[in-house]
């Protein structure tokens, strides 16, 4: 089942998540957002908002260009997080709806994506 | 902690009737006879938002853009002293367009076509066997357009030779845009939309907050209150041809847990770059014809709303942040706030093309503005002032 960890060991917990949302690109976080069921958001969202705070930290202790793949696995995981709290925090039952109308504004630029 | 907050006060009824009162025509925001006009009279003599200093700064480098409006491919250089150039993408021979790429750096462009090579100054350099053609090659230079920037914003004006500069284009507003933090930007997120809508229907919605309750019931909260549910501004701003907005927020507003996190990040940073603080802060700037500049420091954004026909426009919105993303911090507080602005923005599209479907069909003769869409009204002012100025040129002889 568990291939080699993906996420530095503290926040292991988080394994179960990264293959749906560790992903390069803002829009491919979005679209993923858009394509994820209610169930995969808020089990996502309650996973991660309890670890985003201590995560953040720990990888504002090296530059962006030097994290590991592991560190910068996580920080995608945030990055998707980000993303998922506008759904399941902001917009709850209003979700669906609102899904429909941003999948007509395709993030074309961001500073997170590779260069 | 029983501090008084001052209540809201609108800008009255009677304040706003200063723009005017009366029912505006509806066939502006349809007919393709109108869009023709405004074609002339606003997009070929107005300086239009097209980018911002950060995709070129250094010399050599470029970016190209199509603005349909005009039918045009615009390439805009930095040359080798660092002057920003902007010319028709086409080539002077026989008009075929020289840079297919978005963006670069060169210092020449030759054509595909028969490899004519121009410098980064639209000067043309070589041409293979050019003693076969009746012309001076100094008459040849790649067609001009005017470009300049102000607060980072870089404008292009199709005349190469405009009435005003950009700067008295945009009066008292090129002071102040320029102490907004997307003066400062070095990077910026990019997201857009195309939309059947006219250009203005589409810019009018982003300029009233009267829907903001119906249409944004939760990303919306944040903007109204108890004493102010629709979320009015505080005042209205008119500098013909532009139009400024003072955003009212709530004092007390609902903040959810995890955004909070997202906030409090994004504040620490803003802070750090010196972007807390300013008079501007509240400022949301409509730049006649088609741009909106947000100076707030944690999002800030410009809107630009380019026409494709009479029904069809793209938005494209950028946030602007200063420096580039150096830790994990900064970056989630960027995706956070590009994500929250975006899920806002992308809630109206739709409701635009549901009304520019009711106005094609001509039911309606007229649109009536309330007080608080003054901003919409004023555009429409601006617009058709141009546009039958325009019109009387033509029957007179045309006055250029």
């Amino acid at each position: 089942m568990s291939a080699a960890n993906r996420l530095p060991a503290a926040f292991a917990e988080l394994e179960p998540f990264v293959e749906q949302w560790c992903l390069a690109t803002s829009n491919e976080r979005t679209t993923a957002r858009r394509n994820s069921t209610p169930e995969e958001r808020e089990a996502f969202f309650n996973a991660g908002k309890v670890i985003a705070a201590d995560a953040l930290q720990v990888l504002d202790q090296k530059p962006l260009d030097q994290l590991d793949d592991q560190e910068q696995c996580l920080m995608s995981l945030l990055l998707s997080l980000a993303h998922v709290s506008l759904a399941v925090e902001i917009q709850g039952g209003d979700e669906a709806r609102h899904a429909l109308a941003s999948q007509h504004m395709p993030i074309t630029r961001s500073p997170s994506n590779p260069q | 902690m029983s501090a008084e907050l001052p209540a809201f006060a609108p800008v009255t009824k009677e304040e706003a009737a200063s723009i005017g009162t009366a029912p505006v025509p509806a066939g502006p925001y349809y007919k393709a006879d109108y869009f023709d006009a405004e074609r002339e009279a606003v997009f070929r003599r107005s300086w239009l938002h097209v980018g911002h200093v950060c995709e070129l700064p250094e010399p050599g480098d470029f970016i190209v853009r199509e603005l349909e409006v005009a039918n045009a491919s615009l390439l805009i250089t930095r040359n080798r002293d660092g002057v920003l150039k902007a010319f028709h993408n086409a080539c002077s021979h026989r008009g075929t367009q020289l840079v297919a790429e978005p963006c670069g750096r060169r210092q020449v462009f030759s054509c595909p076509y028969h490899m004519w090579t121009f410098n980064s100054d639209g000067e043309l350099r070589n041409a293979p066997d050019f003693d076969q053609f009746y012309v001076d090659k100094a008459e040849l230079n790649l067609k001009p357009v005017a470009v300049d920037a102000c607060g980072g914003m870089l404008f292009i004006n199709l005349n190469p030779d405009p009435a005003q500069g950009l700067r008295e284009y945009l009066g008292p507003l090129a002071e102040q845009l320029e102490t907004l933090p997307s003066a400062k930007a070095t990077t910026f997120s990019e997201y857009v939309y195309e939309i059947d809508a006219n250009w203005k229907l589409t810019y009018d919605n982003f300029q009233e907050n009267y829907h903001l309750r119906f249409i944004h019931p939760k990303t919306g909260a944040a903007t109204s209150g108890k004493d102010n549910p629709f979320g009015y501004p505080l005042r209205y701003g008119f500098h013909n041809p532009h139009r400024t907005q003072t955003i009212w927020s709530n004092p007390q507003p609902q903040i959810q847990p995890f955004q909070m996190l997202a906030f409090g990040k994004g504040m620490q940073f803003a802070m750090q770059d010196g972007l807390v603080g300013s008079e501007q802060s509240r400022e949301y700037y409509a730049v006649f014809p088609n741009l909106f500049i947000l100076g707030s420091p944690m999002q800030p954004f410009s809107h630009t709303v380019y026409p494709v026909s009479a029904t069809k426009s793209r938005g494209v919105i950028r946030i602007y942040w200063v420096g580039e993303d150096d830790c994990a911090s900064r970056r989630f507080a960027r995706e956070y706030a590009m994500g929250l602005a975006r899920d806002i923005h992308s809630e109206d599209r739709a409701v635009i093309e549901a009304g520019q479907r009711g106005l094609n069909s001509g039911a309606l003769s007229h649109i009536h503005f309330q007080a608080q869409e003054v901003l919409c009204r004023h555009l429409f002012n601006m617009v058709d002032e141009r546009v039958q100025a325009y019109r009387d040129e033509q029957q007179t002889g045309g006055a250029q």
